[in-house]
């Protein structure tokens, strides 16, 4: 390239109009299979953080009243994925466990939102009428049982188990996710050696306090996720 | 798989319902090897022994069998998702030990979003039980277990079951039958190795990077892996896990778990399925270290920086492109401009800047989206853009040669589209300075073209991240200068004038271009050998040819259309050339084993070798290999290559013949046909005297060859001699 060569690219400077639109299309497209590739990309699950604002969520409960995370702003959340007939639930149920812990959690006005996340043909889905009479027949005290047979909510928090506990602060911050316990068994005599780490993550969120084993193993069942 | 699970009464709900499973009583089929089994309609579980009788002193194998029903699974010891691993507790005679249970490596069960790891079909669970020394022959040893585990379709089931084995004691010990025998192999063949590699994990935000180095993990060698943490927390089970391979170092990205601990070390396993589609688990207990792992392998020249001088270094190649001649012109016009703007407009421009550099930036963001996507697409069709294809490597020189000729100015790339300058500057309006950046990416080409050309092969070869923020880096670099000065419009007098220098730095940067493709070359020579450097030179020369060709035409008047027709030409003779490595680069791989075999002592096998050792009466072990078998590859390095199993060849005088099935070779096929096998590895180990040979387990250990090699020696003292 000479000077001489430079000047006149100086010179040259409108480009013409074919140019504009080449680029233009060149641009658009590939943005638009850059976007593309960046969504197949995304994972299958987001997970939720810890001392970071929780998923909100809107779901309808058994008694047909729809429950919004952003409404119980002010009150502390415990989130309980359930699904009755899954050995590990049948195990903290049949000993009392997770209804004593559900009484706790009603005395210190805690919210407990037990959510069921089985859809129809999966087990542990049940019917509104049939999740009432769960809570009657074995004498549990949840606030409300969110049913959400699509998955939503599940895949919000990306739970994974049965059972599957979290904890939101009065401020919506997810102080707390993980097992109920230590012991990954259905063994009942197992809930008296078991570290209670839902009970003690409760107790110190009604004190104010922080949390001191905030992320823990959740163990059980898997969540009957609908695959379509 | 038993009978039993073929009717469909398991699906009944009741059975599932039940939450325990009933022992049925020894009436059935109880021996020394087999416990009575504990059946479910899910599961026939019983307790094995891999010993019919034992000897005092001996340790043998139990293990809890459990054949499943179709889609029914059991857990490994971390059970991943959800699940829970089986326990067994064994109560054993005074004065006889139990380990701990010797996990088999899993397999992944997916359910939805949800993984899990464990066992489906038939699994073996075994344990190591030594037998007291002062065990009296002739009596039995009692072993009972009591197991629990769960067992899962869709839904889990809790089970358990108490099971006896009463097994003779005699002073030598025999080994268990062949059903049994079958059984243990099952576990065998997950058994996890020791192995043999340094492995780190490094963690960034979410994202985790597992490298292992090691001269066995080949491309030929690892066709797909997977790693498969010990405990849970360590890594989110449900993420895809990515591998990229190059020659000697295996990369896996994975995602942080909930509970990653960067002060522990994360134990798993690393399964490796092999080119011949044979999967092997390994052990490994990466140590974490919190920048990416670097390593010596070419692609990872980028990635062993830290991202944040990777990043640096792209802006500092952003900026070098508004020093080229059909930038900096433009920029200097512009500069002085503002410099001569009073406050309200100057306000207005500096918000015109920051558009004009959203542009930019959204240009390059969208060049390397569109290159993420040309290379995921790549992928799916099986294209390496990576350094250790002779494919990609021969490509990536000619193009540097390419892109050197033209910073030289041999030729021009795209003279028609030149000139971005002032046009672009008297639009008005935010969108036009967005636009205005846009474009000026797009028009500025014939000038940064080189250093895109640089940045895309780069990007070809990074991890998604890497090349995103290369591109958005030098993004920020092209547009930081016209932002800077609408900021501080007394920058102005500090930039040097347009002139000629501009044209000097543009060809001096030609020569770091052209000392990157004789680095190319180089990595060619070591890949291909002579071949490939042949090849790369040849193709170099028809770039040049065809570079001088299109430039002349340039300069010329005319349309040019021979000279352009010439140069396309020499540009389909490189792609010629480009196919004749894809062919060449298996024989190369052969060529390098058959040239180290001359060096190492061991001879190329040929059945007509083998007859006539065997013939002379000589000792003789065969090992049948290939590169794309990773366990034959281990098992060279960590025992047929240690210096005792080199010695005991040497004392037995044993010619060690070596099979190359890396292709497809009839001779061998035959051979491992002979014995009824048809994948590798494969040993055999034929004594002296031209006795039977022995098939040694595809998995070698030093105290299994040289405890075969000395057995066939005992035995032949032992066997009657002749006469002296």
């Amino acid at each position: 390239m000479t000077d001489n060569r430079l000047k006149s690219h100086l010179a040259d400077l409108p480009f013409d109009r074919r140019t504009l639109m080449l680029g233009t299309t060149a641009g658009l497209t590939a943005v638009a299979a850059g976007g593309l590739t960046m969504l197949t990309s995304q994972p299958a699950m987001a997970s939720p953080q810890i001392n970071k604002p929780a998923p909100d969520f809107t779901a309808v409960d058994s008694n047909g009243k729809t429950q919004r995370l952003a409404e119980l702003r002010g009150k502390i959340v415990a989130l309980e994925w359930t699904n009755h007939d899954c050995p590990y639930v049948r195990k903290h149920y049949n000993a009392g466990n997770m209804q004593a812990l559900q009484r706790q959690a009603a005395d210190a006005g805690v919210v407990w939102l037990s959510v069921i996340s089985s859809p129809p043909g999966e087990q542990g889905n049940v019917t509104p009428q049939k999740a009432n009479e769960l809570t009657q027949s074995r004498k549990a005290s949840p606030a409300a049982i969110l049913l959400d047979p699509k998955g939503q909510m599940g895949r919000a928090y990306d739970a994974r188990t049965t059972p599957q506990m979290f904890l939101i602060n009065a401020e919506g911050i997810l102080v707390y996710m993980g097992g109920i316990d230590s012991i990954p068994s259905t063994r009942a005599d197992d809930l008296e050696k078991a570290t209670p780490y839902f009970r003690d993550a409760l107790a110190a969120v009604t004190k104010g306090e922080p949390v001191k084993n905030a992320v823990t193993r959740p163990y059980g069942c898997a969540v009957k996720y609908t695959t379509s | 798989m038993s009978g039993v699970f073929e009717r469909k009464s398991w699906r009944h709900p009741a059975l599932w319902m039940s939450t325990f499973v009933a022992l049925c009583a020894g009436a059935s089929v109880a021996s020394a090897q087999e416990s009575a089994p504990v059946t479910s309609p899910r599961v026939t579980a019983t307790l094995i022994s891999d010993a019919a009788s034992v000897a005092p002193g001996q340790t043998f194998r139990v293990g809890l069998r459990q054949r499943l029903a179709p889609h029914w699974h059991t857990y490994w010891k971390n059970s991943g998702d959800a699940g829970a691993p089986p326990e067994i507790r064994l109560n054993l005679p005074k004065g006889a030990t139990a380990g701990e249970i010797i996990w088999p490596g899993p397999d992944r069960i997916p359910a939805g979003p949800i993984m899990s790891y464990g066992y489906e079909n038939e699994i073996v669970f075994p344990i190591r039980v030594t037998v007291p020394s002062d065990a009296a022959p002739g009596q039995t040893l009692s072993v009972s277990a009591d197991a629990e585990w769960l067992v899962c379709e869709k839904e889990c089931i809790p089970e358990q079951g108490s099971f006896i084995l009463d097994i003779p004691i005699s002073s030598a010990g025999t080994p268990a039958g062949d059903d049994i025998g079958a059984a243990f192999a099952i576990a065998d063949a997950r058994k996890p190795l020791p192995g043999p590699w340094s492995a780190k994990l490094a963690s960034e935000g979410d994202a985790l990077a597992l490298t292992v180095e090691g001269a066995d993990l080949t491309q030929a060698a690892v066709k797909s892996a997977y790693f498969y943490p010990a405990s849970w927390g360590v890594a989110d089970h449900a993420a895809p896990q990515q591998l990229s391979l190059t020659d000697g170092t295996l990369t896996l990205a994975l995602t942080k778990g909930q509970t990653f601990n960067p002060d522990a070390k994360a134990e798993g396993l690393l399964a490796i399925t092999d080119g011949g589609g044979v999967t092997r688990w390994f052990e490994i207990s990466p140590s974490i270290s919190g920048a990416p792992a670097g390593g010596a392998a070419p692609s990872s020249l980028i990635e062993s920086l830290p991202l944040w001088q990777t990043a640096l270094f792209a802006f500092i190649g952003g900026l070098i492109l508004n020093l080229m001649p059909c930038v900096f012109p433009v920029l200097a016009i512009k500069a002085t401009a503002v410099a001569r703007l009073s406050g309200g407009e100057l306000r207005e421009v500096r918000l015109a800047g920051a558009y004009y550099t959203l542009g930019v930036v959204v240009a390059f963001t969208a060049l390397a989206a569109a290159l993420l996507a040309v290379r995921a697409g790549g992928t799916a069709v099986g294209w390496g853009f990576q350094f250790q294809s002779p494919l990609f490597v021969a490509g990536m020189s000619w193009l540097l040669l390419a892109i050197g000729l033209n910073l030289s100015g041999v030729y021009e790339i795209g003279l028609g589209v030149t000139g971005t300058g002032q046009g672009l500057t008297q639009k008005s309006g935010h969108a036009g300075s967005f636009f205005t950046g846009l474009l000026a990416v797009v028009l500025a080409t014939p000038c940064t073209a080189p250093f895109m050309g640089v940045a895309v092969g780069t990007a070809l070869s990074a991890s998604v991240l890497v090349c995103l923020l290369i591109f958005l880096a030098m993004g920020l670099g092209l547009a930081a200068p016209y932002a800077l000065l609408t900021l501080f419009p007394a920058l102005a007098r500090a930039l040097p004038r347009p002139g000629p220098w501009m044209l000097r730095l543009r060809q001096a940067m030609a020569f770091p271009m052209y000392a990157s493709a004789a680095w190319l070359v180089c990595v060619l020579s070591q890949q291909l050998g002579d071949f490939g450097v042949l090849v790369a030179l040849s193709g170099a020369l028809l770039v040049a040819l065809a570079a001088w060709i299109y430039g002349t035409a340039q300069h010329g008047t005319g349309r040019g259309l021979i000279p352009r027709g010439l140069a396309a030409a020499a540009i389909a003779g490189t792609f010629g050339l480009l196919l004749q490595l894809d062919g060449a680069a298996t024989p190369g791989i052969a060529a390098r084993t058959q040239a180290s075999a001359a060096s190492a002592n061991y001879e190329p096998f040929t059945n007509a070798r083998l007859a006539e050792l065997r013939k002379e009466g000589k000792p003789v072990f065969v090992n049948m290999t290939a590169a794309w078998c990773i366990t034959c590859l281990v098992n060279e390095r960590t025992t047929l290559s240690t210096e005792a199993v080199q010695e005991a060849f040497r004392a037995a005088g044993i010619t060690y013949l070596k099979g190359d099935w890396t292709n497809r070779n009839p001779e061998i096929g035959a051979y491992l046909r002979s014995f009824n096998r048809d994948g590798l590895p494969f040993y055999a180990f034929y004594p002296a005297g031209g006795r039977e040979p022995a098939v040694l387990p595809p998995v070698l250990t030093e105290a299994i060859v040289v405890g075969e090699i000395e057995r066939a020696g005992r035995s032949a003292q032992t066997s009657p001699q002749p006469i002296k």
